[in-house]
């Protein structure tokens, strides 16, 4: 989301030239109207537009609840505004004119950081608990004695969590959690 | 360079022996002006132009070298003088009492002045009027009265003094104005434009013309028309108030060699008398006529002088408020530059990643390049606004269209406005008449309006903080600049804003405005602010419509 159109197109390209699927919006207004919650992927904002800055639009989302994760991109990374935008979640906070490399190694980390979520997402209530006390490196039969379940059925539980988050290891998903949400 | 002067550096002494052999000539030429202005018969010329060149000569050197003028003139005094016939003893008399109302001259005005007087301040012109073109003529009168009544040469002192005093007084009216001025001033003159030219050359031309006919040429019949006297007033007026100083003692010279030239050979008005009647009567004519234009010739110079001081002053002024406004959008501005700069970066990489992966084609290589040139380019305009915008100079109006000002200045104010997240509406009239401004300050005191507006708005929500920019032909034939903001107005009274350091800015020189005001009354318009009844600020500027080109009468205000 840029409100210039040459950045928009150059941005394009090289995202683009990286095999990444790229749609563009020219208003932060645009982009807020297009957005629903289903949507996958992660957002590049420009932190200077008019009407409603790259600020405001990370706050619109996650007053959404809408996990879509955020790159800033800024023409002038004052620290304070950079502080708030990581606050609030951001996967990186860049300055224009911005590095190739240090653009796409951020959009790679934030859609990695939305696939996890996805798988987050994909999981059942039950599981979620699971993975939650298994997060916190609780034993199967403490989680069973919390949960009031035998341990037979959270070991079944456990492996569909590892599965449906493709970690191996109990460290592996602790990993990837992390990664999901800095805060 | 010091080194190069000493090689080839004259003795010491020669340095001031050229201008002291050139006045030395100009005293020997003088003197025969002075010759050929002598009636016959008499003893004293109607003008003896000499001394006041000498006067002249030494208010423009340094005291220290005027013993070497004084001695310089002695041999072209005794050269003129003793080819008349007039024994040696008088002849040493008049060297010593010409010399004397010289120096005496030139030395009070310059105890009075401390330096050269310049004609274009009114103080020194005075300081000349009574020590050089009255006091010095007058006494050096009474001393050469003396010698030449003590040396038994010609009888009666009061008429010697009489008849010398008016006339030197002259000599010293015509023509130390017009050697300083030139001296100082007349390279100046000759390097103005050719139309100025032009028209000094038609001035004193007509003048030239005039005169000739009102003093020499006209039937003995008409001489006594006292209205003849006023045909040259207008060309001196006219040299007063177009040319200064310079202009009036180059004009009142003209009009003093017609007037004497008739008199003394018998032409024009001033012939019907005795010698001595006529000689007087075309002294205080000139004296008359020559004072009052040197000092409303002056008078206007110092005038005009303070003006272009006041000027500069006001130029220098915008400038640094100009300077000070950019300073304040610095960040801003690096914002417009990073946005191309961006482009530019990211569509290269794009090109490297292709170019690298094979999966480049011409087509897409020229779309990217043309992208880079476009980016380039917008860059290089800001950079090109900005410099221009820093850059001090003289004013400079100019027809411009009030559209392309505004458009302008929101280009080098976007990145400001973006920063901000205020939204920008602009309605500018199509097919505006041009007025005439200067790019630059119309564009600082715009840019100004359009900042303030932003800081208006800050304590607004994001989305409800809008810009109005508007362009529209006003009252009469004037074109209307508008900025309007949605902040919360403001609680003081208009005009109240418009004060030199009136802020409401924590940082704020409060200059802005009243600089603004008077950047746009020097383009003879009108700038004015009001509270608006939904709320919100609105600026106004108002420029006077310039006469279009082909020249409909356009009513300008």
């Amino acid at each position: 989301v840029d409100d210039d159109g040459a950045v928009l197109t150059a941005l394009t390209r090289l995202l683009t030239s990286e095999g990444l699927e790229v749609r563009t919006f020219a208003s932060s207004r645009e982009f807020l109207a297009q957005h629903g919650p289903g949507r996958r992927g992660c957002v590049v904002l420009d932190l200077a537009m008019p009407e409603a800055g790259g600020l405001e639009v990370q706050q619109a989302l996650r007053d959404d609840e809408c996990g879509l994760p955020v790159v800033f991109l800024s023409g002038q990374g004052d620290v304070p505004t950079s502080v708030r935008a990581m606050k609030a979640g951001a996967v990186d906070f860049l300055t224009k004119p911005v590095e190739a490399v240090a653009l796409i190694g951020a959009v790679r980390r934030a859609l990695e950081r939305d696939a996890i979520q996805g798988r987050i997402a994909g999981l059942t209530r039950r599981e979620r608990e699971v993975m939650a006390q298994l997060l916190q490196g609780k034993l199967n039969k403490q989680i069973a004695a919390e949960l009031g379940a035998s341990e037979k059925t959270i070991k079944v539980h456990r492996a569909r969590v590892l599965h449906k988050m493709q970690a191996r290891s109990i460290a592996a998903l602790v990993r990837l959690c992390e990664h999901a949400r800095p805060e | 360079v010091r080194a190069r002067q000493a090689r080839i550096a004259l003795p010491p002494s020669a340095a001031p022996a050229l201008p002291a052999a050139l006045v030395a000539l100009s005293y020997y030429l003088a003197a025969h002006v002075g010759f050929a202005l002598t009636p016959q018969g008499s003893a004293i010329s109607m003008l003896w132009p000499p001394n006041a060149l000498l006067t002249a000569a030494l208010l423009l050197s340094p005291p220290r070298q005027w013993w070497l003028l004084v001695a310089a003139v002695l041999p072209a005094h005794l050269a003129a003088e003793l080819q008349s016939g007039v024994p040696l003893s008088m002849v040493l008399g008049w060297y010593v009492s010409n010399c004397s109302e010289a120096l005496l001259g030139a030395g009070a005005i310059r105890l009075a002045c401390g330096r050269a007087p310049r004609f274009d301040a009114f103080r020194d012109l005075g300081i000349f009027l009574l020590l050089g073109a009255l006091l010095a003529p007058l006494l050096s009168s009474f001393l050469d009265a003396a010698l030449v009544t003590l040396l038994d040469w010609d009888g009666g002192y009061w008429r010697l003094v009489s008849a010398r005093a008016p006339s030197n007084m002259l000599a010293a009216l015509l023509v130390v104005p017009l050697v300083l001025t030139w001296a100082q001033a007349g390279g100046a003159a000759l390097r103005a434009p050719a139309r100025r030219l032009l028209e000094a050359g038609l001035l004193l031309g007509g003048l030239t013309i005039v005169s000739l006919l009102v003093f020499n040429w006209l039937d003995p019949g008409a001489r006594r028309a006292p209205a003849l006297f006023y045909v040259p007033l207008p060309f001196l007026l006219w040299a007063a108030v177009r040319f200064g100083a310079i202009g009036v003692s180059s004009a009142n010279l003209i009009l003093a060699a017609a007037a004497i030239w008739g008199a003394v050979h018998g032409l024009g008005p001033f012939v019907d008398g005795t010698r001595q009647d006529n000689a007087r009567d075309v002294h205080l004519f000139l004296i008359a006529v020559t004072v009052p234009l040197l000092l409303l010739a002056v008078l206007l110079d110092e005038r005009r002088h303070v003006e272009l001081q006041a000027r500069a002053q006001r130029q220098q002024l915008a400038h640094l408020s100009r300077v000070a406004l950019m300073g304040g959008l610095s960040g801003a501005l690096a914002h417009e530059l990073n946005q191309p700069l961006t482009a530019i970066l990211s569509n290269a990489q794009a090109a490297q990643h292709r170019l690298a992966s094979g999966r480049l084609d011409g087509a897409e290589l020229g779309e990217i390049l043309r992208d880079i040139v476009a980016a380039d380019r917008r860059a290089s305009d800001v950079i090109h606004r900005l410099r221009a915008l820093f850059k001090s100079g003289e004013t400079q109006l100019r027809e411009l269209d009030a559209n392309d000002v505004v458009r302008e200045v929101l280009d080098l104010a976007h990145g400001d406005l973006s920063m901000r997240h205020v939204a920008v509406v602009h309605r500018l009239e199509p097919r505006l008449p041009k007025v005439r401004s200067d790019r630059i300050e119309l564009q600082q005191v715009l840019l100004n309006l359009v900042v303030n507006a932003c800081e208006a708005m800050s304590g607004v929500v994001a989305r409800e903080r809008v810009l109005k920019v508007e362009t529209r032909r006003g009252a009469g034939a004037s074109v209307e600049i508008a900025v309007l903001d949605s902040g919360p107005g403001f609680a003081t009274s208009a005009e109240a804003l418009f004060e030199p350091f009136y802020t409401t800015k924590p940082h704020g020189l409060g200059l802005g405005l009243s600089i603004s005001r008077s950047i746009i009354s020097a383009h003879g318009g009108r700038l004015w602010g009001c509270a608006m009844p939904g709320g919100g600020a609105a600026f106004h500027v108002q420029l006077a419509a310039a006469l279009p080109a082909g020249g409909h009468p356009t009513l300008v205000q």
